[in-house]
């Protein structure tokens, strides 16, 4: 069911928008590069002191000890300083280019096609919004700097083995085969087995969730022990995806150990040989195994974040993906001559070869109220949205003012059309932030009016700030029905020539969603509205009706010749209205 | 290593926050020790490396190339058994952290079911989640620490025996010296754990912000806005990258402190130490030794301060854990038997006929979830069933009898045949409760039929289409009293005249209870109660009333007439 509409971008993409990203800031980055090289050379300064200190000793020579000693303070002081200032530069380039990436994806997902918006559910995106974002963050803030200085420190640090006896550098090499080939055994399998344990773990948290938010159904339909087999089928699933992962590390982690305590025995014994032989001095020797000591823990940095860069990519590749959505519409310069929508010989197909709508044609005139009913099923949503221009239809055409919708520029459309579905929305942030979306340098005034068109304005002014509540997410909760009332404001303020609402009322208290329909319709008086509904008083009350079954319109008029015809309509009214005879309904002198 | 999970988590001890973690790692008793035991090794593994270099370094020396290779042999045999004893301390301590979280989550998850109805109630689900997600890694970081803890601990006293054992003076100075240099950046740490957060709360509330843009982007794609909205999450981007450059204004001071303090005590060390090495008091290799200690302990010391942050973190999540586990259900139930019946509330006056299929219709949705809830022994109230009083039957025997289904009752994750299927019954059963509850449309489209698979709790599904497969579930149920409330009061009205149609028949002979106020139900149905003020003003069919009462007119003609 969960289809994933978004598409990720390949290795090759990613890659280039890496590169591209690095050499955006070649001076920030080769200061901060070349601040941590400094800071390595300075690190190289003890054991070389060191080894003085023992040459000299051994020796016999004369050697000041304070001054040794206080040039090593000097040394670490001013590898504290640099590390200080590297640290700082790196971090700072890191955040500048971390906004920017959110920054640049946000401003992507801000810019999705229409019909993308409305198909992908936000599933998908969601999880690119949070957690793909969340891990790239990792791989840019720590990841990314760690390895790099690993790498810098690394290599100055074996420079420093090469330049104080290349002889003492060669037993080092002994570890390199045992590094190389368990990482890379290990990074081969690694990523599965991370996003395998991940996803396992995340399904146990969710299973949890659900137990907690279904507990009353659990109890009512008393499935205790089948959440209990479920929670316990979940940890099974988890520990086996631990077990593969700890059976990885048992592996390389061992590996590891010894790649790094191979360099320090090789070099002490190796050069103890050289040592005894005359080949080198005790001060090489101990300059060596103590450099072979300080080399574990960049390599140890570097491997341990090694697999982070790969999942960093992972995400970047979701990230990225997004702007490879082509635009679904392409648009003309032809110009609406009028507000005359209509239809025609419209198709539709979510999948290929399975029509929802067949060769349906309507036309709706400027300033008529159109209902639509039908079971659900029938394409109503479906031909909502093609009147709204969000998809284009399969074959046939929705036009406004003979300009087909989907080649309208996005500005322009909304300003003739605009659709508000039972999905509600309200954004953290004021109320008035809420309305004022659709048309930013909206008044209070206007913005009342608005409220007040759908019966919204009692219940605004009683809340502590008025306008200026925070509503939203950690803000004051707002109930699905009155949330359905600010969606439908903001599309007063929005002002479209026609609208198109779709279950736009259905979580209101029935009785309050008929004035609140009855007093919308007067602000909205001379404006189209197409309004698709499963209470009847929307129809009743409607200019013309649609009855949409199967994929097509099959009964089409007003209410009264509707009810007259004696069809499905007329049949659902009685049992609705509850008057044995279909005739003229009691309600309808009032209305 | 036992396979996880354990069968039956066992009863945790609630009494406090250290008898729960306390409990936890007597549960896990063994592994735990052993854990330790190679944490210990481990350690010690690596404490003698300094001390065997410095032989090392002597052999050398000393030209003794015997001692040279004897001591490189050691070295690697230290190397190979840190290697070993490492990666085993690995395996248990991720073996304790899971086996800690896992049952947390058995014992979380057990409770909820005993509260059922009550956890709503009484806990958010924000509490309950958190536990899922965060309160179980704490209290497996707190098992976890327990290894490597106390193998620190066991480090550093020998380390301490070493030295004193070979200089009082430089042992003295590097023990005295190295706690100094970890309490020396504690100044540091309040300013750095203050940006901290106030860097996470900006990040939080920019992951609010991006969240909130995605969910509500067929908004802002249909009526406009985009602009806004992009300004406002690039200047709170912005303020996020600031408060991070903040933290690492501290962090890279820290990451200074901890090069300049232990670089001190080791210039300090260095100094004294060749001057016993020229004076002779101490050989060259004791020399490197001493470097290599002063440079050692830091890890250990380190973890120490580890310890003692994630057994606070530990002991602050195992509080919030046995909040929830010490809340009882509200309801209880007595030991009586029922023979069943009509089921009867008297404070309302609402009689479920037995048998057959009532309608009740109340002025507002409240009183009817009250009614619904006394009905089905959510609440306390005097409810009489045959004439039997329900509060005396046992709970579980109530809720195998009575089912009370609401829109507040989700789908679950899983296999769509098992999630509607709550007890065990055929697919002919099946089928006939989804066309009852015209949903067979639902299935069909998926691809895969009941074999499908629902995820998030149902929620890809539309509204209408998740209440049409609830009913299904609760037809397939098929209890002895079934109380709906408001079953359709999100579908569309062509299949709500079917849905009652097929309901009828669906329940006939059985004792059934639909609270609704819509008239294509209602019409449908045999008998309506209609309730208002919380209790029953009006009785008749759908018709009836419809003539007789100008108040249940008014309530489901919904304001027309």
């Amino acid at each position: 069911m969960s289809t994933t509409i978004l598409p990720v971008a390949d290795r090759a993409q990613v890659r280039a928008y890496a590169r591209r990203l690095t050499l955006k800031y070649p001076r920030e980055l080769s200061g901060a590069l070349l601040l941590h090289g400094l800071a390595a050379v300075a690190g190289l300064a003890v054991p070389w002191q060191l080894g003085r200190l023992v040459g000299a000793v051994q020796d016999g020579a004369d050697i000041n000890v304070a001054v040794v000693a206080v040039a090593i303070g000097a040394f670490l002081a001013l590898q504290a300083v640099l590390v200080r200032f590297a640290t700082l530069a790196s971090a700072k380039l890191g955040e500048k280019v971390l906004a920017e990436l959110r920054e640049e994806f946000v401003d992507r997902v801000l810019s999705l096609p229409l019909s993308t918006v409305e198909r992908a559910g936000s599933g998908d995106l969601i999880t690119r919004t949070s957690r793909d974002v969340d891990s790239l963050s990792r791989t840019v803030r720590h990841a990314v700097p760690e390895t790099l200085i690993a790498v810098v420190t690394f290599a100055i640090s074996l420079g420093g083995v090469v330049l104080v006896g290349p002889l003492l550098a060669a037993p080092m090499l002994l570890a390199a085969p045992l590094l190389w080939f368990s990482t890379r055994w290990y990074l081969k399998r690694a990523r599965d087995g991370y996003l395998r344990e991940g996803a396992a773990y995340a399904q146990m948290t969710a299973g949890l969730a659900e137990t907690v938010e279904g507990a009353r159904a659990v109890e009512a339909l008393r499935l205790q022990e089948r959440r209990h087999r479920r929670t316990d089928d979940d940890i099974s699933r988890s520990w086996a995806a631990e077990r593969y992962t700890l059976g990885l590390r048992t592996v390389w982690f061992p590996c590891v150990d010894l790649g790094y305590v191979i360099p320090v025995v090789s070099t002490l014994f190796v050069g103890g040989l050289l040592y005894v032989n005359g080949m080198a001095t005790i001060e090489q020797v101990t300059v060596a195994t103590l450099l072979a000591q300080q080399l574990v823990d960049p390599l140890d940095r570097f491997l341990m974040w090694i697999d982070e860069l790969q999942v960093g990519a992972a995400a970047m590749a979701r990230l990225l993906g997004v702007s490879s959505v082509p635009d679904d519409r392409a648009p003309g310069t032809a110009q609406p001559s009028d507000e005359m929508l209509a239809a025609s010989n419209v198709r539709y197909a979510y999948r290929e070869g399975r029509d929802v709508l067949h060769d349906v044609s309507l036309t709706v005139a400027p300033g008529e109220r159109l209902a639509m009913v039908g079971p659900s099923g029938a394409g109503k949503s479906t031909l909502g949205r093609l009147l709204a221009g969000i998809h284009g239809p399969r074959s046939g055409e929705v036009t406004v003012g003979g300009v087909p919708l989907v080649e309208l520029p996005l500005d322009d459309l909304r300003g003739h059309v605009a659709l508000v579905t039972q999905e509600h929305h309200v954004f953290k942030g004021t109320l008035r932030d809420n309305l004022v979306i659709a048309r930013p340098g909206a008044d209070a005034d206007e913005v009342l009016d608005a409220l007040r068109a759908v019966d919204a304005l009692d219940w605004v002014m009683a809340l502590p700030d008025g306008l200026e509540t925070e509503v939203g997410s950690g803000g004051t909760t707002i109930s699905p029905a009155h949330a359905q009332q600010l969606a439908l404001a903001r599309l007063v303020l929005a002002d479209p020539h026609t609208l198109v609402l779709d279950e736009a009322t259905s979580l209101i208290d029935p009785r309050a969603a008929r004035n609140l329909e009855r007093s919308l319709a007067a602000v909205l008086e001379g404006r189209t509205v197409i309004a698709i509904a499963h209470r009847l008083y929307t129809a009743h009350d409607a200019d013309r009706v649609a009855v949409v079954e199967g994929g097509r319109i099959s009964e089409l008029g007003s209410h009264d010749e509707l009810v007259a015809a004696g069809g499905s309509y007329a049949a659902l009214w009685d049992s609705w209205h509850g008057t044995a005879n279909a005739g003229v309904p009691a309600g309808r002198a009032e209305s | 290593m036992r396979t996880l999970p354990e069968a039956d988590p066992g009863t945790p001890d609630i009494r406090g926050a250290l008898r729960y973690l306390w409990w936890n790692a007597r549960r896990q008793a063994t592994p735990l020790l052993t854990g330790i035991a190679f944490a210990v090794l481990w350690w010690l593994a690596q404490a003698f490396v300094p001390y065997i270099l410095g032989k090392g370094v002597d052999a050398v020396t000393g030209k003794d190339t015997g001692a040279l290779m004897t001591w490189s042999a050691v070295l690697l045999g230290l190397g190979l058994l840190q290697a070993f004893a490492g990666v085993m301390r690995h395996r248990y301590a991720v073996y304790n952290w899971l086996a800690a979280a896992y049952r947390t989550v058995q014992v979380t998850t057990r409770q909820a079911t005993r509260l059922g109805a009550t956890l709503p109630k009484r806990l958010s689900t924000g509490e309950v989640v958190s536990v899922g997600n965060s309160d179980i890694a704490h209290i497996g970081n707190a098992m976890d620490i327990l290894l490597r803890g106390t193998g620190a601990v066991v480090a550093i006293a020998t380390i301490t025996i070493i030295m004193l054992s070979t200089s009082v003076e430089l042992g003295l100075m590097v023990l005295i010296g190295v706690p100094l240099m970890a309490a020396a950046v504690g100044p540091l740490l309040k300013p750095l754990h203050k940006r901290q957060k106030h860097q996470r709360d900006l990040q939080g509330e920019l992951s609010t912000r991006a969240a909130d843009i995605v969910a509500g982007l067929r908004v802002l794609r249909g009526v406009g806005g985009e602009k806004v909205f992009a300004d406002r999450y690039r200047e709170e981007s912005q303020s996020v990258r600031h408060a991070g450059v903040r933290v690492v204004r501290v962090e890279s001071l820290l990451e200074g402190a901890q090069i300049l303090l232990p670089g001190l005590l080791i210039a300090t060390v260095t100094m004294v130490g060749a001057t016993f090495a020229v004076g002779g008091q101490i050989t060259v290799g004791q020399l490197v030794a001493y470097y290599a200690y002063s440079v050692f302990l830091i890890a250990p010391m380190r973890t120490l301060i580890e310890a003692a942050d994630k057994l606070t973190k530990g002991a602050v999540a195992a509080k919030r854990v046995i909040r929830i586990l010490s809340i009882e259900p509200e309801v209880s139930g007595g030991t009586a038997g029922s023979l069943g019946g009509e089921l009867r509330d008297l404070a309302s006056g609402v009689r479920v006929r037995e048998g057959e299929l009532t309608a009740l219709a109340a002025s507002t949705t409240e009183q009817a979830i009250e009614i619904a809830d006394r009905l089905g022994r959510y609440s306390d109230g005097r409810v009489l069933f045959g004439d039997t009083d329900l509060a005396t039957l046992p709970i579980d025997e109530v809720r195998s009898r009575i089912l009370v289904a609401d829109n507040g009752a989700r789908l679950f994750t899983g296999r769509l045949r098992d999630e509607l299927g709550v007890r065990d019954v055929d697919d002919s059963l099946i089928s006939q409760a989804l066309h009852a509850a015209c949903a067979d449309d639902i299935v069909e489209a998926l691809p895969e039929g009941l074999e499908a698979h629902v995820a998030e709790s149902g929620r890809e599904f539309s509204g209408g289409q998740q209440q049409r497969l609830r009913l299904a579930r609760a037809l397939i149920a098929d209890p002895e009293v079934l109380i709906l409330v408001e079953p359709t009061s999100a579908v569309d009205a062509h299949s709500e005249a079917r849905i009652a149609e097929r309901l009828v028949k669906a329940r006939a002979g059985k004792t059934t209870l639909i609270c609704t106020t819509s008239p294509l139900v209602l019409d449908r149905t045999d008998h309506v109660i209609y309730v208002e003020d919380g209790s029953v003003l009006a009785e008749g069919t759908h018709r009836s009333l419809l003539a007789g009462s100008r108040e249940y007119a008014m309530t489901v003609t919904r304001g027309e007439d």
